[in-house]
């Protein structure tokens, strides 16, 4: 069977650096951290990190309320998100409700905000007869990809993978399957994730978040920086128009990238330390799949959040497959670390970075850690080529995920 | 509770919870047919009524036989005549 080609032909997102993808990029162009101290955090007994990452909700209104009412922000934040990258795709109206294009939106789990507000309504007297009906559908570990669908009145496949932070990497490799497939013919892919502090406490109990710079928030979170000490946690949505490529060339599309590779596999090991071994597998059988050497590969985005542990794991993945030939950066000093969108958002930047030939350095490196040295580490903005690409992302429960991506 | 103060609390909470402009609340006017809502926002008008007036009505059967506005304004008079209604929770 001949398997069909993916290309990338449109993106949005809803970001902590703007309403969308022209603003986060000037943004990043304008070295911008949007990473804030957050007031009223303080009163959560035992949280050390009172930094984030916040994204604005805007506009909301103009979803109508019959819609918008099963909605938490994510829901809302990937609504906006698929708007943009369906006007950006300039798909026909009439290609939506076909059934030939699904919608596939990750995220670790649903609406943090509305999870909390039930309990807090719930739990006190054990008192159910306060709880609206809305507050499941905003609850659902599906919400962000069943609300985007129910919305736009998509009719394919509908999925939700729930994977962390490797939740969006995922959806946009599991629609880049169904595609090859032939399943579907087009695909809005990404993620979603929305910021609470039983978000960031969740790593903040495992002592995985940055908890030194909450009085000076742009200088964290530092990847594969000395001085890093944890990730961040933002919020989000981007999402991705994936559409088989005959049909894209066809209609005369804008195409971003055509997806060559992709892998995603679990380490098996432990379900909060990352694998150095299990992710440079994870990228090897995503070169292999692409059936490129690494020396290809152009430009790496990192997952990189400035974790310990993470960074010096990433690091040495990259360093065993690549050396220090490849340029390597991480978009997590800018806005933090978006969890379940955070893929889907990365890989966009880097798409744009495709087309400007120039890379983003990392923000807020400024001494490489020992622990990460011996790769290429972006530190000021570099013009380069970039015909081949690597996204990675690597998520608790030992779940890695690679995507490929080759400029048309 | 004097029907005025009835009227005006139901109506805040369909402009609050629903978005619906106050000049569409009339006594007349059918909650599904003319204001759009459904069964599952029933549930959430419950829930709002509740708070609003201090009240359990969400086994109350009276509930399944509300049509329009003016049914609710009637439902809760009721209860008020049945020392059901506690003293009204601001939000």
């Amino acid at each position: 069977m001949q398997l069909k080609r993916v290309v990338i032909s449109g993106v949005g997102s809803v970001s902590p650096l703007g309403l969308d993808v022209a603003s986060l990029l000037a943004a990043i162009e304008n070295r911008q951290s949007a990473v804030k101290r957050m007031l009223g955090w303080e009163r959560y007994r035992g949280l050390r990190s009172l930094v984030a990452a916040p994204a604005e909700l805007a506009n909301e209104k103009e979803i109508p309320r019959q819609s918008r009412r099963s909605m938490g922000r994510m829901s809302i934040f990937s609504v906006q998100a698929s708007k943009q990258a369906l006007a950006d795709s300039g798909i026909s109206e009439s290609l939506i409700s076909s059934g030939r294009m699904g919608c596939i939106i990750g995220s670790t789990m649903g609406g943090a905000e509305s999870i909390s507000e039930a309990f807090e309504i719930m739990l006190p007297e054990r008192d159910l007869s306060q709880l609206t009906s809305m507050k499941f559908f905003q609850c659902l570990s599906h919400t962000a990809a069943m609300n985007v669908a129910q919305y736009l009145g998509i009719k394919g496949c509908v999925l939700a993978t729930s994977a962390a932070c490797a939740s969006a990497l995922q959806a946009i490799g599991a629609g880049y399957d169904l595609i090859r497939l032939g399943k579907q013919d087009a695909i809005l892919c990404g993620g979603a994730e929305e910021l609470h502090p039983i978000v960031t406490g969740s790593f903040d109990i495992i002592f995985a978040t940055s908890s030194s710079y909450n009085d000076n928030p742009s200088k964290t979170p530092r990847p594969f920086d000395v001085s890093r000490d944890g990730l961040v946690c933002g919020e989000g949505a981007g999402i991705v128009f994936l559409e088989e490529r005959e049909l894209a060339l066809k209609r005369g599309a804008k195409i971003y990238a055509e997806i060559i590779g992709y892998n995603t596999c679990g380490s098996g090991v432990h379900i909060s330390q990352s694998s150095a071994s299990a992710m440079r597998q994870c990228i090897s059988e995503a070169l292999k799949s692409a059936n490129i050497k690494p020396t290809d590969v152009d430009y790496i985005n990192a997952h990189a959040t400035a974790t310990i542990q993470g960074d010096q794991e990433e690091a040495q993945a990259i360093r065993n497959i690549f050396g220090d030939d490849v340029p390597v950066s991480s978009l997590k000093g800018y806005f933090g670390h978006t969890l379940g969108a955070s893929g889907a958002i990365e890989l966009i930047v880097s798409l744009a970075m495709m087309q400007k030939g120039q890379i983003y350095p990392t923000f807020n490196l400024e001494k490489v850690g020992d622990d990460c040295r011996g790769i290429f580490h972006v530190q000021e903005k570099l013009n380069r080529d970039i015909s081949i690409l690597v996204k990675n992302c690597f998520a608790f429960g030992g779940i890695n995920a690679a995507l490929v991506c080759r400029k048309e | 509770m004097a029907q005025k103060e009835i009227i005006k609390m139901t109506n805040e909470v369909f402009e609050e919870a629903f978005e619906i402009e106050s000049q569409k609340l009339t006594p007349e006017a059918n909650i599904f047919n003319d204001l759009g809502l459904d069964s599952l926002d029933v549930v959430d008008l419950v829930v709002a009524l509740q708070k609003k007036f201090g009240v359990q009505i969400r086994n109350d059967e009276r509930v399944r036989n509300i049509r329009t506005l003016g049914d609710i304004y009637g439902f809760i008079d009721a209860l008020g005549e049945e020392n059901k209604l506690s003293l009204p929770r601001e939000n």
